[in-house]
């Protein structure tokens, strides 16, 4: 084969839409450009920066202290700095394609794109099938499957213990659903039969499945966590003893994620000690997600300045590193939670309960969307229901 | 470069009209599908504008972006076939017209290059597109010299392999 017969082919074949990429591309890079500007604005000026911050500071202490009470101003006040567009008072519109579950006090929401919403019935957990044709809910002791159009029931089972953490994974007809009850993990096929108890003595975690196959992660109360192939029956991978297990995972390339209070811990096949994410030793990891390989979106909460950064960090898990720094995509006070992807992979949704909004992050540059008034609006009729979590974002039906 | 670090758009325009086409041609050769590769060759930029002030100047700007893109290529190609999503790679190259002479050697390449793992088209894309020396390409992918070059004289085989059986 000559060098230069290959050499010709590879410059001269046509590539889709070459002028229009090109366009679109240049306008997502000036923008960030331009954003960046602004900040180096603010370096080189610093002084200038911080004289101008404290006499605003000042300024709209006062304003704040005459108009609004002072925990509404702390969040104005950091809402400002964000640079945050101003929120939306209602989910009147999913910003991407696709359905949102949310799961309130009252129960499971389907979230259309154009914002209407349906509750599916008065369950306490719920999350997607594989390809969001139904939801799969508990409610005390009872598992069911639900269609999420109207919430009619399509099978359930009930079990001695309360059900708790359904998540439902495989392709096709042939899906599988892990749920906890008490502290056994039980698997039963999708369509309700037959339901097998998988582990005893597990930890109070969400089980989490590899996409589109059988294999189950799940935490012992021992702090191991296991890999098992539920239909072989047979452990692919375990770790060793993790304390303060929050959340398992896998990447989108299927390799186990385990989040601990201050770490975020990839595990390659085979690798006993995994590779990851840490957090400030006097912080806390709220919450992570990985998207397309080798970024992670995390969640680091700070006690003492009792705020939470969000931060999209490149490299994660990967043998090569390109060296990206890290991009801080939002700061705001107290806690964030339940970060969710949409379909498309360009945005991440994830609450904010001290300012009772959900955040929708546009990827990678991190614009923000926020909507208000979230506990009303999934609790209606009530001023102080609890604030509701995201369930998952399935596409659309 | 240095424009674009003290703050110049046409400057960074400049370098991005510049450096663009290969960048993104390089994504499209290794994961063969459109959008994906205006997306890694957009991220890309982002990532270099996001890095511009602490980037060194004294070296090239071509292979710190190339590194990112043919990456990250690698990367979305091994995720994609890991999910499984059985798409356009296939449709398309099952589509394809039969080549019938030379002048159709181009496409045969083609068709065989999208045969070969995301690996080894991705030192194929470096070494003929981007035009890297195979100690070059070792250290852009983080590689030893001696897996490059098997990589190369491997990728080499199979094509001509596969263009005979095209052929035939």
């Amino acid at each position: 084969m000559s060098e230069d017969v290959v050499r010709h082919a590879l410059g001269e074949l046509p590539v889709p839409d070459e002028a229009g990429a090109a366009e679109r591309a240049w306008d997502v890079v000036a923008a960030a450009f331009a954003s960046r500007e602004r900040v180096q604005w603010t370096r080189r000026h610093r002084g200038l920066v911080i004289a101008f911050a404290a006499a605003t500071l000042v300024a709209a202490a006062v304003l704040v202290a005459l108009l609004t009470p002072p925990g509404q101003a702390v969040v104005d006040r950091v809402r400002d700095a964000v640079g945050r567009e101003p929120s939306e008072p209602a989910l009147v519109r999913l910003p991407a394609p696709g359905r949102l579950l949310v799961v309130s006090e009252d129960g499971p929401w389907v979230v259309l794109e154009d914002g209407s919403k349906r509750l599916l019935g008065d369950y306490d957990d719920a999350s997607w099938s594989p390809t969001g044709l139904y939801v799969v809910a508990s409610e005390g002791r009872h598992l069911v499957a639900l269609e999420p159009e109207n919430g009619d029931v399509r099978w359930s089972l009930a079990r001695d213990e309360p059900v708790r953490d359904p998540r439902w994974s495989g392709g096709g007809l042939d899906t599988r659903i892990a749920y906890r009850a008490g502290s056994t993990l039980h698997v039963v096929a999708g369509d309700g039969s037959p339901d097998a108890a998988v582990a005893q003595d597990v930890a109070p975690v969400a089980p989490a499945w590899k996409a589109d196959t059988h294999v189950l992660a799940y935490a012992e109360r021992n702090g191991r966590v296991h890999v098992v192939d539920v239909d072989a029956r047979r452990q692919l991978e375990r770790t060793r003893r993790l304390s303060g297990i929050r959340k398992l995972a896998f990447s989108p390339e299927g390799m186990l994620v385990v989040l601990t209070q201050r770490q975020a811990r990839l595990y390659r096949g085979g690798t006993a000690r995994g590779i990851g994410i840490r957090v400030d030793r006097a912080h806390s990891l709220l919450d992570a997600i990985v998207l397309r390989a080798g970024e992670v979106v995390y969640a680091d909460y700070d006690p003492k300045a009792d705020n939470t950064t969000i931060v999209l960090a490149h490299d994660f898990g990967r043998t090569t590193s390109v060296l990206l720094p890290p991009l801080e995509i939002f700061k705001g006070p107290r806690e964030v939670e339940s970060f969710s992807v949409s379909p498309n992979g360009q945005w991440l949704a994830a609450g904010w309960p001290e300012a009772n909004q959900f955040l929708f992050f546009r990827l990678p540059h991190g614009r923000v969307a926020a909507v208000s008034n979230v506990t009303r609006e999934f609790s209606p009729g009530t001023t102080d229901g609890a604030f509701p979590r995201i369930g998952g974002w399935a596409p659309g039906p | 470069m240095r424009g674009a670090q003290a703050g110049s758009a046409s400057d960074l325009e400049a370098l991005f009209r510049h450096h663009w086409p290969r960048a993104y041609r390089a994504a499209y050769l290794v994961v063969h599908d459109g959008a994906a590769a205006e997306d890694i060759a957009q991220e890309a930029f982002v990532a270099a504008v996001r890095s511009l002030h602490t980037f060194d100047r004294r070296r090239p700007f071509g292979p710190w972006l190339h590194r990112i893109v043919v990456n990250r290529a690698i990367d979305w190609t091994r995720a994609r076939s890991l999910r499984r999503e059985v798409g356009g790679e296939q449709l398309d190259a099952a589509s394809a017209p039969p080549a019938r002479g030379p002048e159709d050697l181009g496409a045969e390449t083609m068709t065989a290059l999208w045969s070969l793992s995301p690996d080894h088209r991705a030192v194929v894309v470096l070494r003929y597109l981007l035009d890297y020396s195979p100690g070059e390409i070792a250290e852009l992918l983080e590689l030893p010299r001696g897996t490059v070059n098997s990589r190369l004289r491997r990728a080499l085989d199979t094509l001509q392999e596969r263009i005979a059986r095209q052929r035939s």
